[in-house]
């Protein structure tokens, strides 16, 4: 569909607007929170964090089919999606220091330190920032498949994180698959679904943009090659 | 990345605390009222009363020959305190009076706060009233700064991202575009 990029941008940006109209106008400060404000940081910080698994998870998938069938498509992938993980990494991680701070109160370093879901999350993102740094050098075949190697990592990382709120130390609150879904306020979840869905179309957007980059950067060195 | 360790620094350096100060020298406003004609009373104060924080009234009697019984510190759609003196043991110099800083809980302006003098003399009661002007102050929620601070930072980071790829597209179309000797890729 001509356009379906653009579309998707638009679409993620009106639902954002909108996600930002519920939690800053609609809802007022919420209860049982020592910091009734900050905790609108929620709408956004929980998507997007979200959105980084989801970046990070298609990076092990790339790597893992370009293990397998040395697939040109599924290294780009990889490459791409880790560049977005680490941007929705930055946000989830930022908004949820200060939102932490605000929140919890006591020494930031720490609780990055004490809490497994803060450290492993801190560690997962710094694991894909080595990633992203490794890719910049020239795409030899050696370097895309330690690369892919590198990105498969992320198969223990992103669970480790994702379930460490479950299984180990930690502080910081579980929703998903809890009681505590079921009891979250119809204002809440519906601000938090259509953050989750901005979020998605921004994302969408982003990554094929980020894509066709991708493609024309490989088609002007490909044309200096030929050249060469 | 080198955005991340000033934010660090930023969410260090806001995690202070400041404390009351209860001397009469940090008390911006003062008034003068007189007892009998014949004793000045000086009392300072902050014309403002900021929510959540206590608020003190300090007064202290210049020479003159008697104190009233009591004095009495109302709001006048608020709370009261008296302050009782023993007029027969000592004459009281100086003093201090606190309201709870939870006294109120919606912001409002120009309060009317009395200073009631009182003695029983043997005429009956003798009274005299001054009044202060007192603005209660809703502070805003602390929390605010790390609400905003985080949506900051949060916006600033995908805004630059959009704006880094964007920038970067359209100098490879344009690359492209003159290798090929074509016009700029639709974005």
């Amino acid at each position: 569909m001509r356009y379906a990029r653009e579309y998707c941008g638009v679409i993620g940006f009106i639902l954002v607007l909108f996600t930002l109209y519920i939690s800053l106008i609609q809802t007022g400060p919420a209860k049982f929170f020592t910091a009734p404000n900050a905790q609108k940081l929620f709408y956004f910080h929980v998507p997007s964090g979200l959105i980084t698994y989801l970046a990070f998870m298609m990076v092990v998938g790339g790597s893992a089919f370009y293990l397998y069938n040395r697939s040109d498509y599924a290294d780009k992938l990889s490459k791409c999606s880790a560049e977005l993980g680490l941007v929705f990494g930055f946000m989830s991680l930022a908004s949820g220091t200060f939102w932490m701070k605000a929140e919890w109160g006591g020494d930031i370093f720490s609780r990055f330190l004490t809490d497994m879901r803060l450290a492993t999350t801190l560690a997962m993102w710094i694991l894909y920032i080595a990633y992203v740094v490794y890719r910049r050098q020239p795409e030899t075949f050696t370097v895309k498949k330690n690369a892919a190697i590198l990105g498969l990592s992320g198969m223990v990382m992103v669970p480790l994180s994702y379930l460490s709120s479950r299984f180990l130390r930690s502080h910081h609150p579980v929703i998903v698959g809890t009681e505590d879904q079921g009891s979250l306020d119809p204002s809440l979840r519906f601000g938090l679904y259509m953050g989750l869905f901005g979020f998605l179309f921004l994302y969408v957007f982003l990554f094929s943009t980020r894509m066709k980059i991708e493609d024309m950067e490989r088609r002007i060195l490909k044309t200096k090659m030929e050249e060469i | 990345m080198r955005f991340f360790p000033y934010l660090l620094v930023v969410l260090l350096v806001t995690g202070n605390a400041s404390a009351e100060c209860r001397d009469k020298e940090c008390m911006p406003n003062q008034y003068t009222a007189e007892w009998e004609n014949t004793t000045d009373w000086i009392f300072h104060y902050d014309s403002i009363f900021t929510i959540g924080d206590n608020w003190f009234i300090i007064f202290e009697r210049l020479e003159g020959p008697s104190n009233p019984d009591s004095i009495t510190f109302e709001f006048a759609k608020g709370p009261s305190k008296i302050t009782d003196f023993d007029n027969n043991v000592t004459k009281v110099n100086s003093g201090s009076i606190s309201f709870s800083g939870s006294s109120f809980i919606e912001e409002s302006f120009h309060n009317v706060f009395y200073i009631n003098f009182t003695r029983n003399g043997e005429d009956g009661e003798i009274f005299s009233s001054y009044e202060l002007e007192i603005q209660i102050n809703k502070p805003p929620a602390e929390d605010l700064v790390f609400l905003w601070g985080g949506m900051t930072v949060f916006w600033l980071s995908i805004g630059l991202y959009v704006l880094y790829i964007s920038s970067k597209f359209h100098e490879l179309s344009d690359k492209i575009g003159v290798e090929n000797n074509e016009p700029r890729e639709k974005n």
